[in-house]
Parts: C-alpha cells; structure tokens; sequence
C-alpha cells in the first residue's frame, strides 16, 4: 500500500535527492529518509562484525551505527578526506543509521520523467541491487544512481563474522 | 456507545478482580464456610458482571453473573461449599481470563459461551432450589432490577430529602426554555440518579443514563455539570432537568434500565410563570443550594483531606517514566563531560567550581536512585499468580504440593519484573514435576507425602536473588551424564573428568531434557535453556545447587536496574571499554613467569584457585599496547562461583555509566552487551564478562 502510495506521489510532485559522491560515481538518496548529515568524527570501532560496519557513533546521546557503503558495494574502502561526511539516515523502522560519503554535492529536484527504473539485478553500477532508478540531471549532464534504501539497509545484517 | 476510553481501565480492574477471586478461592478451599471470603467473591463477581456489562462483554456478564448467583445462595447458606465447587469456580477463573486476554489482545471477548461452566453453575442453582424448593431462583436479571426498582420507590416515598434536583438552581434563560415546554405541552421533570457505590465505572454509568434520557427528551441542566461529570467529579449521584414527551415513569424506567444505578427519583417541576417570583424562587433555591452545598462541602472536605493517607499512589504510564530515566541518563552524562572537561582543561579550577561540581554529583546520583526508585515494583505482581499454578498442578500430577513463598514484597525494575514470571513459572512447575517424587515414593523414603516447592525472593547488595528449589528428588547427576554422553555432548572422558556441578549445568544447554516421561507441564526439551538465556538477556545469571533424594534450588541473581551502573573503564589496544563494577572480583599485578599453561592454555593461580586466563585483545581482535615482557594486568571477574582472569592493557579508574543499546542493526556481537558514551562524548563498549568465561 506503501509503495503504491509513493509511486503515485512520485507521479505527480517532485522529489528531492541529496546527491553525494563515492570516488566518481554520484547517488542520490531520497531526501525524506535523511535525518542529518555530519561531519567525520570519532568512530568506536565494533569487534567481530561484519567489515561493513565501521563502528558506531554519538549522536546527541544516541549510539548510532556507522557503515561504509563503498564496502558494502564492493568499492575500495573508504579514504578519510576533509570532504567526508556521515550521512544520518532514519529507516521506516524507526531505527537510525550513519552512512560514510565521499562527499556531499547538493540537493537537487526530480521528477518521474526524469528518473530511469532498473532492474534489481543490474550490474551496471557498483551499486548493483541497491539502486531503484536512474536519475538523468539534465542541467550538468550527469547520470544519478538513485538508492533504494529499503533494500540497502532493510535486510538483517552484521552477523558476526 | 463509545467505551474504547475506558477499555484500559476495565483491563486493569477486571485482572485486579480476577486476582482477588483467585486468592479468594484458594482460601475458599481450605476453609468453604469462611464468610469474609464468601462475601468477598461475591462481591468481586458481581463487581465484574457489572464492569463487563458496561463494556458490553456480553458472554464475560453471563458468567460472572452466574457465579454471583451461586455466591448470593451460599452467602445465605443454601448451598455448601465442597471440593467440587471449588474446581469449578477455578475453571470460571480460567474462563474469565481467557476473555480478558481476547478482550486486551482484540478489544473483543471471543466467542467460547463455556456453556458447559454456566450449565455446572445452574446446577448447584437448582441443585439448591429442590432442596429448598419454595422459591424458585431468578434466573435472569429482569427480576432482580425489579425489585431494585421496588425498592427504590419504597425508599423515595420515605425519603424526599433524595430528590436532590429539587436543589438545582434555574437562570433566567433556562425557565424561558422550560415555560415554553410547558406551554408547548410537553413535560419538565427533575431526575435524581444514585449510583450504586461499588460501582467502578462511574462516569460511563453516567453516560449511559444520559443517553437513555436523550432518548426521551432534552436534559436542561444537570448537577454537576456533564464535564465534571464525565471527568468523574461526582460523588454517588447527580440530578438534571429534563424536558420530555414521556412521562415520569417511562423516565424512571430508562434510567433504571442501565444496570448499577442504585435508583432514581423523578417528580415533576412547577415552573413559576411570574418573572419576579421566578426570580425569587431562583434566590430561594440560591441560598437554598449555598447553604445545602457549604454543609455538603464540609465532609467533602474532610473527605479530600483524609483520602491522600488511603490512596497515596499514582498510576503512571511506564513511557513516562522511561522518558524520565532517558532525561537523568542524559544529565550523567553531561555531568560526565562536566567533570571530565574540568579536570583535563587545566581549567582555572577554583576550590568553589570543584565544590559546586561534587555537589552536582552528588545531586545527579541522587536523582538517578530516586527515578530508579519509582520504577521498582514489587515481584509480588509476577508470583501473586503462582499459588493457583501449583494447585494446578498438583491436580493434574496427583501429587500434594504445598508452596511456600517468601520475600513478594522485594522490588526490582518494571522492566525486569515484567520479563521475569515466565522463567520463575517454568523453574516451578520444573520443580513439581520432575523434582517432587511421586506421594508413594515419597512415603517410601520417610518424606512427607505432601513435597513442598519454595520460592524466595531477597535483595542481596545491588542484586536480587530469586531462590526456585523443592524438597524433592534432586538431580540425579549420573542420569545426566548419561544421557550428555548419549546426546554426544560431551565425551566419556571429559564425562570422567567433569565435576557434578558442571554436570548439572549441561542442563542448561538448549534441548536438554532429563525427564523420562514428557509431559506437558514441562520437559518438552525448552526448558531451562530458555529460563537460562531469558535471565542473562536480563544481565542475571543462573545456578543450580542439588543434592540427590533432598531436593534442587535454582538460584537467580539479577541487577537491581539495568540503565545505570557502576563501571571499571579500561584500555585494550588503545580501545577504551567499560566492565560492569558488579561482576569484577579483584585485580591482579601478575608476573609473566606466573602464567602457566594447562592443555595448553593459560591459566594463572590465584590464591589457591586455578583461575583461566583470557587475552582480551586476541578476543577483540586487535593488538596489544603492552610489550610481551612487562607484567599482566589481570582483572578477575566472577559469574557464579566460575572465575576467570581478563588480561587488559590499562586502567582508567571507575565511572558511572549510562547503558545504550547497540541498536538491532548491529547484531549484538556476543562480548558486546552495549555501548556508552564517555564524558568527552566518546562511546566506549561495554564488555559481557558472562558471555566470555
């Protein structure tokens, strides 16, 4: 019911996409899952789990997880620029979780007839089956991958390894 | 009508009664002619058929109803008590909570009638009505309420002083709108409602009597007002002016057709056409309702003033106090950084910031007990269920049992308490079932045929301990070892080597069940490594002590609460993580030439004890800060009687720490049991020495 809801939400308005940066590649995440984006800080490093999981973090009193979605999509692992920065995202199941960007660009609008479905087993990108869409920006004439967050982060993980 | 609003309350109240009934039966049974517990049942069933009434819980009223029915002839002593009754008013109990959990589960009762209950109860009825055949036994409410009704008349005819609308004062606006009744034809009666006063659900009472008269006509005014009186402001009655095509008695009836209602008087108003003598009146009535009221209000006063000492407590919704602790968790941990920032800073610390400071802790350890206070309850709660169970029980395995209780009134956290009765029911009904021998058997071995099942309960410094145990069998460790051999869990020479003890702990290992029959009270094989891992997910630990032919005792440690504790913050390869203070026995200097291997691991011994060794850095997976030659730091922590010795890089001193959770995203590694944040805004984790030894 959900998804039927969106999809004719996205029919008709615009959506907003935080696009951030992984080496060249940009993504765009659905602006209404973003909870807060901050800057680089201490991570407590997590034994035993899955290398994903940088560790976690203190956000104003909450013990937030920490991953590193370039692991996750098979990239090379993260480089600590000055230009990085942890994404705060807020699940639909209430829980929040820190993603680790290169670098965060700009918001920018989409609407559906700018926005290419794909396949889940797409391999065309490094995202693979995390993305739901492509999303064409005309205006700098770019192509970006646009996550599916329910599929990124739905499923169980961390067990220990 | 809309009683969703009120659905919480008739939850909480129908398991106050349904506890108070079953305490009540089991004295019931040991003595049938004790008359205050007669006239209390009696009572509470007739307390519930009226609360489930109101609901509308049709199948729930006929039960209860029934059950009073049996109660109201044997509070007259026309039936007799026997063994009989007694299971079979325990088996309306079970009825009874069946539609209260469908009712908390779907808001609905559910649609068993238990006819074959409602059928036994008639029986004792007219089991009762041949004996005494000269009246016969109402068998629905119609009579009853009749008869109420009869009686209500009688009463109003003796006492106008009832007719407490005669009282209510009219304004200007209110006698047009009734002169123009009366000149339209139709009627203005005044009503006086009492409601009975062990009705529970005043307010809904009161609604339903206003709608009934709703039905029949226009309420004018009502005394109190209908916000206070659907806020409950009320004592046991409340009057109205009613403006209606019915008359007098179609009113009396609506009324008394809402069950609860002590009874009604309604009588006609004479509306003074005059303007002045209206006016008059309206003083009259005035000084009249001034000087009723200040007479009224004196007792009531008194009453306000006396009832704090009965009724000193508040129900709370545990969110709020959940919110609360989250606050005071919050205001450690800035007093944390407070301090931490002080003394790092190489701040100007003047003798008065320092002072003010102390005081501050002082302050926050003080607020942390108190909120912590508030959220202890008593077990008294979980265990008040048990005495039924174990009469159960005894029935269903023809064993006698007796069970003896001590310590209900000990205190743990809401949240522990709320998680503790399935483990505590399941080491019971362990021990009557497997532990206690069968009566024979038990006179073959010069025991008293009747065994006996203990639970006791006492704080023991910053935990609780919850002793289970029965007089009965003991583990037969042989049995165990046996059957582990078979199971292929351990082999028959670490079987030779093992000690009974960590024998009878293999018992806590998932799927592990010595029973030779399976039954269904237990010994289904989840038994007691679901108790085992339900008490650690709670930061307590499990024992067992048996001696064979004299009986078991489980014994549960558990903290007193579990978001703040006391912690010893270490360092392991430059990783700061915290040990809770309460699981740590002592910490040792040790040489590394005092380091011995056995079956090639390390051990170290302490005093006497041969105490295993583990390099936490190894668990953790990082390297040490230390240099393999310097002495070992060794932190020796307990669980149970077991020790075992932490080998950590450095100290940090101890610190109050606000425990977090990981989140479910992290799958909690298992030496992990949660996270804190540091003064500095760090977060540290929390090791679970239980998990490592």
């Amino acid at each position: 019911m959900e998804e039927i809801m969106d999809l004719q939400q996205e029919e008709f308005d615009q959506v907003q996409y935080i696009v951030i940066r992984f080496g060249e590649e940009v993504f765009g995440i659905d602006i209404k899952y973003v909870d807060n984006i901050v800057r680089m800080q201490r991570i407590t490093r997590v034994p035993n789990v899955a290398p994903h999981i940088k560790g976690v973090l203190n956000l104003r009193g909450e013990v937030i997880p920490v991953i590193s979605l370039r692991i996750k999509m098979g990239l090379p692992e993260d480089e600590i620029t000055k230009t990085t920065r942890i994404i705060i995202i807020k699940l639909e199941s209430g829980e929040s979780i820190g993603v680790l960007v290169d670098e965060v660009l700009e918001v920018i609008m989409l609407d559906h007839t700018q926005i290419e479905k794909v396949s889940y087993n797409s391999k065309e990108s490094a995202g693979g089956s995390f993305l739901f869409g492509v999303g064409k920006d005309e205006e700098r004439d770019r192509l970006i991958s646009l996550l599916d967050i329910g599929a990124t982060f739905g499923e169980k993980e961390g067990a220990p390894v | 009508m809309d009683v969703t609003q009120y659905l919480e309350i008739f939850l909480d109240e129908t398991k106050e009664h349904l506890q108070t009934l079953s305490d009540q039966f089991m004295i019931l049974e040991q003595e049938p002619e004790n008359m205050d517990t007669i006239n209390e049942i009696f009572r509470s069933a007739h307390t519930l058929k009226g609360m489930a009434g109101t609901m509308g819980y049709k199948r729930m009223q006929n039960l209860t109803h029934d059950m009073e029915n049996v109660f109201s002839e044997v509070r007259n002593n026309t039936i007799k008590v026997d063994g009989n009754m007694v299971d079979l008013l325990f088996q309306c109990l079970d009825a009874l909570e069946e539609y209260t959990e469908n009712i908390a589960a779907s808001s609905d009762e559910g649609d068993n009638d238990n006819e074959h209950l409602i059928k036994a109860l008639n029986d004792y009825l007219e089991g009762k009505t041949q004996a005494s055949a000269k009246e016969a036994q109402p068998k629905a409410e119609e009579p009853e309420a009749k008869e109420e009704s009869a009686e209500a008349q009688d009463e109003a005819a003796e006492d106008p002083s009832k007719e407490k609308w005669t009282a209510i004062k009219l304004g200007s606006t209110e006698n047009t709108v009734l002169t123009e009744a009366v000149s339209q034809g139709k009627k203005v009666f005044g009503v006086t409602v009492y409601v009975q006063e062990s009705c529970i659900l005043k307010a809904a009472r009161a609604f339903l009597v206003f709608k009934a008269i709703e039905e029949l006509g226009e309420i004018i005014v009502s005394v109190p007002s209908a916000q206070d009186i659907e806020d409950e402001k009320f004592e046991f009655d409340f009057s109205m002016i009613v403006i209606t095509d019915s008359d007098a008695d179609a009113v009396k009836k609506a009324v008394m057709n809402v069950s609860e209602i002590e009874a009604a008087y309604v009588g006609p108003i004479q509306i003074e056409a005059p303007k002045k003598e209206a006016e008059k009146q309206t003083q009259k009535a005035v000084a009249q309702t001034a000087a009723e009221g200040g007479a009224k209000n004196a007792p009531a006063d008194k009453k306000a003033v006396g009832k704090p000492i009965v009724n000193r407590t508040v129900r709370v919704d545990i969110e709020k106090l959940d919110v609360l602790m989250n606050l005071v968790s919050e205001l450690i941990i800035a007093k944390n950084s407070l301090v931490s920032a002080s003394a790092q800073e190489g701040m100007e610390t003047s003798g008065a910031f320092n002072e003010q400071i102390e005081y501050l802790e002082s302050v926050t350890t003080n607020l942390h007990e108190s909120v912590m206070k508030v959220r202890m309850v008593p077990i008294e709660n979980v265990v008040q269920k048990f005495p039924k169970m174990i009469r159960d029980l005894s029935k269903q395995l023809n064993k006698k049992i007796t069970l003896k209780m001590s310590g209900e009134e000990t205190e743990l956290d809401r949240t522990v308490v709320d998680e503790i009765g399935d483990p505590l029911m399941h080491l019971l009904r362990n021990s009557a079932d497997h532990g206690l021998e069968t009566p024979d058997v038990r006179v073959q071995r010069g025991k008293p045929e009747e065994g006996t099942v203990f639970l006791n309960a006492y704080q023991d410094g910053n935990t609780v301990v919850i002793e289970v145990g029965d007089d009965g069998n003991g583990i037969n460790v042989e049995a165990v070892k046996q059957k582990a051999i078979e199971r292929g869990t351990i082999t028959h020479e670490q079987a030779e080597n093992m000690e009974d003890k960590d024998i009878v702990n293999l018992l806590f290992l998932p799927s592990f069940s010595t029973a030779k029959q399976v039954t269904d009270i237990s010994g289904r094989g989840v038994g007691l490594d679901v108790v085992k891992s339900k008490i650690e997910s709670l930061s307590g630990e499990v024992d067992v002590k048996t001696k064979l032919g004299e009986g078991s005792t489980f014994t549960i440690r558990l903290p007193l609460t579990l978001a703040i504790i006391q912690a010893l913050m270490v360092e392991i390869g430059g990783e700061k993580y915290a040990i809770s203070l309460g699981s740590i026995q002592t910490i040792e200097d040790v040489a590394k030439s005092e380091v011995k291997l056995v079956e090639n691991k390390e051990v170290m011994n302490l005093r006497g004890t041969v105490v295993p060794l583990i390099r936490m850095n190894k668990v953790l997976s990082i390297e040490s800060t230390k240099s393999p030659d310097e002495n070992l730091l060794v932190i020796i922590v307990k669980k149970g009687d077991k020790l075992a010795g932490l080998i950590v890089d450095e100290l940090m001193g101890q610190q109050e720490i606000v425990i977090k959770s990981l989140g479910r995203y992290i799958n909690k590694s298992k030496i992990i049991s949660g996270a804190t944040i540091l003064g500095d805004g760090e977060v540290a984790l929390i090791l679970d020495t239980n998990a490592l030894i």
